[in-house]
């Protein structure tokens, strides 16, 4: 603070302050025999007065001990002697004493205290200005620009390393001129794992970072300031500390909303890309859907015609009806799958029976599986399972269709449902010609198919989708080979159902 | 169909849709009357009393829960709901708006028919409902409070009598789980709707030859339950 001081004009205070009690004494020696002491005593006083206002506290208390010495040497009988006539001259050399040091003392305190509300309000306008121009960044370089500025006038360099939120821990994005060294990153990164501020004095004047700041922000650490300081003067730094935590938590208010005003962005443009393909998605599906279910309608119409249309009509009748009806079940898988991988599926979950589901698929296909003997072995006492029964439907009907495809017509086909550890284990089998073994692994991919020549009608995106559905609920599919046929087994977490009041026996 | 001959209005904005399903209508028997627009539709419906609406859920001009809520106010006529197969929300706000029952799209002239013929049937024995029920081997008197199956007694609790009477009442027309939970529970019963599942479940073990197999007490999977004999 001394260097700060306004008296810093005057290179030499001491030698000002003994030329003070010299001017005193000569300006009043003329006038020895004119004045009454006590007022001689006054202009001594004075002269310690002024020293204190404008030299400060050492060189006022000297004055005030010259000040007495020169009054008693000039002033007081007998002149040019310290000997003393009178001894009630010393209660005055006392009381001058007293009152020239207590007069230094509150003056220079008043000095001292004026001048620190400057520079407080210096520091205080300058990181007012400093939270201006960050209030106007709208880059995370930018910040690092005005910062930068802004400590360069007390001759630091600075680093602002922003915390990588989508990568690995303790990987940062550096924004500055400095290119750091991995020593100062080791720093860096201790400061922000432990949100202390982290000093390495012993670097200091080498052109380093000695001091990392972490930048908290309310929700989070958002990085590090490396401060590397022109001139190694450690007490300079240390007496700036607490503005240059003022200017970490500045940073990090900035950092924070501009993280904010990205996500926001970024949100409101995955809200629109959303609605465009939920828009896309659903009028592709009114539009396809539509003509499909003229074309079944039409068509049914026609096998259904009584009188009858004459046999070859009814039978063509009849396969451009299911035709149509096989293209609306590839129509509603692409669009299954379109929504499962856009990630937009929210699933509607509900605590229920799995059987509900074997019950209701088997009905829905019941065309396909007329004159199939199918094995359902479901235990009666299954516990509720958590899962979204039209999507979980979607994937019975998926297992039992492929299952029925790819065996000889009338030929069995098992369903099995058992609970193991934590998960409801469900196996789907045929007795057919099985998966090809090479590729009994690529079977979920989308658009794969069992065998290289498609001999059976389908698009390879049935099993895909019970993999995404399946996956969805946190559960696996497999699929595998066994003797005499193929199976799928899936598994869903059990979790554990809610509970229920018996009502009173009747 | 028999007694008099049935209207139906059929509110669907495809022409093509329209064509078949009206073609079908009559063949069967019924007058069915065309109204491409929601307005049109419900401007029919007021005109001459129906015993039948079938209203496609997506019109340009119209929600259609709207349009059911507005029939619903002055008209107790049975709607039915055509719609697409992956929209089960609409298909419940509609169902619980006041629809009766819902046919998803692909359908063919024989589902459609089937659904006509329940409906109608329902619409016209509104109000002499009948004590006694029979399917498959089992057998329900609502008057006495006596189900057997086999010709031998089966002890249903009150809440299992009291699911099966609801279903039962409402023979062919779906049921969505918040109708059922309100019915046989009571109101503020909406956040157990497992309940229903699992005595759902023991009616099925209780009645069905094949309990994962039913054929009588069938789910509709997403929207709720449904009696059929």
């Amino acid at each position: 603070m001394k260097s700060e001081l306004p008296y810093r004009w005057c290179k030499a205070p001491y030698p000002m302050a003994a030329a003070l009690c010299l001017l005193a004494t000569l300006g009043t020696l003329p006038l020895r025999d004119l004045l009454d002491l006590a007022n001689i005593v006054m202009i001594f006083l004075l002269a310690v007065f002024i020293a204190a206002v404008w030299l400060g506290r050492g060189p006022s208390v000297m004055a005030a001990f010259l000040a007495v010495a020169l009054f008693d040497f000039f002033f007081v009988p007998p002149h040019l002697s310290f000997a003393v006539s009178d001894g009630q001259y010393l209660v005055t050399f006392a009381v001058m004493l007293a009152v020239g040091l207590i007069t230094s003392h509150l003056a220079a305190l008043l000095s001292e205290r004026t001048l620190e509300a400057q520079s407080r309000e210096q520091e205080t306008r300058v990181l007012y200005e400093l939270a201006r121009d960050l209030g106007g960044a709208v880059t995370v370089d930018q910040v690092a620009e005005i910062v930068q500025r802004f400590l360069g006038l007390i001759e630091m360099d600075v680093t602002l390393l922003v915390a990588n939120p989508s990568r690995e821990r303790g990987s940062f994005q550096e924004h500055g001129s400095r290119h750091l060294s991995e020593l100062e990153r080791t720093f860096a990164r201790s400061a922000y794992e432990s949100r202390t501020i982290v000093e390495t004095d012993s670097l200091a004047g080498m052109g380093a970072a000695i001091v990392f700041l972490p930048v908290v922000a309310p929700t989070h650490v958002r990085g590090v300031l490396a401060l590397a300081p022109r001139s190694d003067d450690v007490d300079n730094l240390r007496a700036r500390r607490p503005m240059l935590e003022a200017v970490a938590s500045l940073v990090a208010i900035t950092l924070e909303r501009l993280h904010y005003a990205d996500a926001a962005q970024s949100s409101e443009v995955q809200v629109v890309a959303e609605r465009l393909r939920t828009s896309i998605l659903s009028s592709l599906s009114h539009d396809l859907r539509t003509p499909l279910t003229s074309l079944v309608g039409l068509a049914d119409a026609m096998v259904q015609r009584q009188p009858p249309l004459p046999e070859e009509a009814t039978e063509t009748a009849g396969i451009i009806r299911d035709q149509a009806r096989a293209m609306h079940h590839i129509l509603s898988n692409l669009l299954e799958m379109a929504r499962l991988q856009a990630g937009s599926i929210t699933l509607n979950k509900e605590w229920q029976p799995f059987e509900e589901i074997v019950g209701s698929s088997t009905r829905l296909l019941a065309v396909l599986l007329a004159g199939r003997q199918l094995d359902i072995d479901v235990p009666r006492d299954l516990p509720l399972l958590n899962f979204d029964a039209v999507l979980l439907e979607r994937v019975v009907c998926n297992l039992l269709e492929n299952a029925a495809r790819y065996s000889p017509q009338g030929a069995p086909i098992q369903v099995v449902a058992r609970t193991r550890e934590q998960w409801l284990e469900v196996a789907v089998g045929n007795d057919g010609p099985g998966f090809p073994a090479d590729r009994i692994e690529q079977v979920f991919d989308l658009f794969a198919r069992g065998e290289r020549e498609p001999a059976v009608a389908g698009t390879g995106l049935g099993l895909a989708i019970c993999k995404a559905i399946v996956e969805a609920h946190g559960g696996t599919i497999v699929a595998e080979n066994r003797p005499g046929g193929a199976c799928v087994r899936f598994k869903l977490p059990l979790g554990s159902p809610p509970a229920m009041e018996e009502e009173a026996p009747t | 169909m028999n007694e008099t001959t049935a209207r139906v209005i059929v509110v669907e904005d495809e022409p093509q849709i329209r064509r078949f399903v009206c073609d079908a209508l009559r063949r069967e028997g019924c007058a069915s009357i065309e109204a491409a627009t929601a307005r049109q539709g419900l401007d029919e419906v007021a005109r001459g009393a129906p015993d039948l609406v079938i209203l496609d859920l997506g019109l340009p001009d119209m929600n259609g829960i709207e349009f059911i809520r507005d029939m619903r106010s002055w008209s107790p006529v049975p709607i039915l709901i055509l719609s697409a197969r992956s929209a089960e929300r609409d298909k419940i706000s509609a169902l619980d708006t006041g629809a009766d029952d819902y046919l998803c799209k692909p359908f063919g002239v024989g589902e459609l028919l089937a659904r006509v013929r329940a409906l109608l049937r329902r619409h016209w024995q509104a109000g002499e409902a009948s004590p006694h029920h029979q399917f498959g081997d089992v057998e329900v008197d609502l008057s006495r409070r006596i189900v057997s199956r086999g010709g031998v007694e089966i002890h249903l609790t009150q809440i299992e009598y009291r699911l099966l009477a609801v279903l039962l009442a409402n023979n062919g027309k779906v049921l969505t789980h918040r109708h059922l939970i309100r019915e046989v529970w009571g109101p503020g019963h909406s956040e157990q709707s497992h309940y229903l599942r699992i005595y759902v479940g023991r009616l099925r073990q209780k009645l069905e030859m094949d309990p994962t197999q039913p054929q009588y007490l069938l789910t509709e999977t997403g929207v709720g339950y449904r009696f059929q004999t």
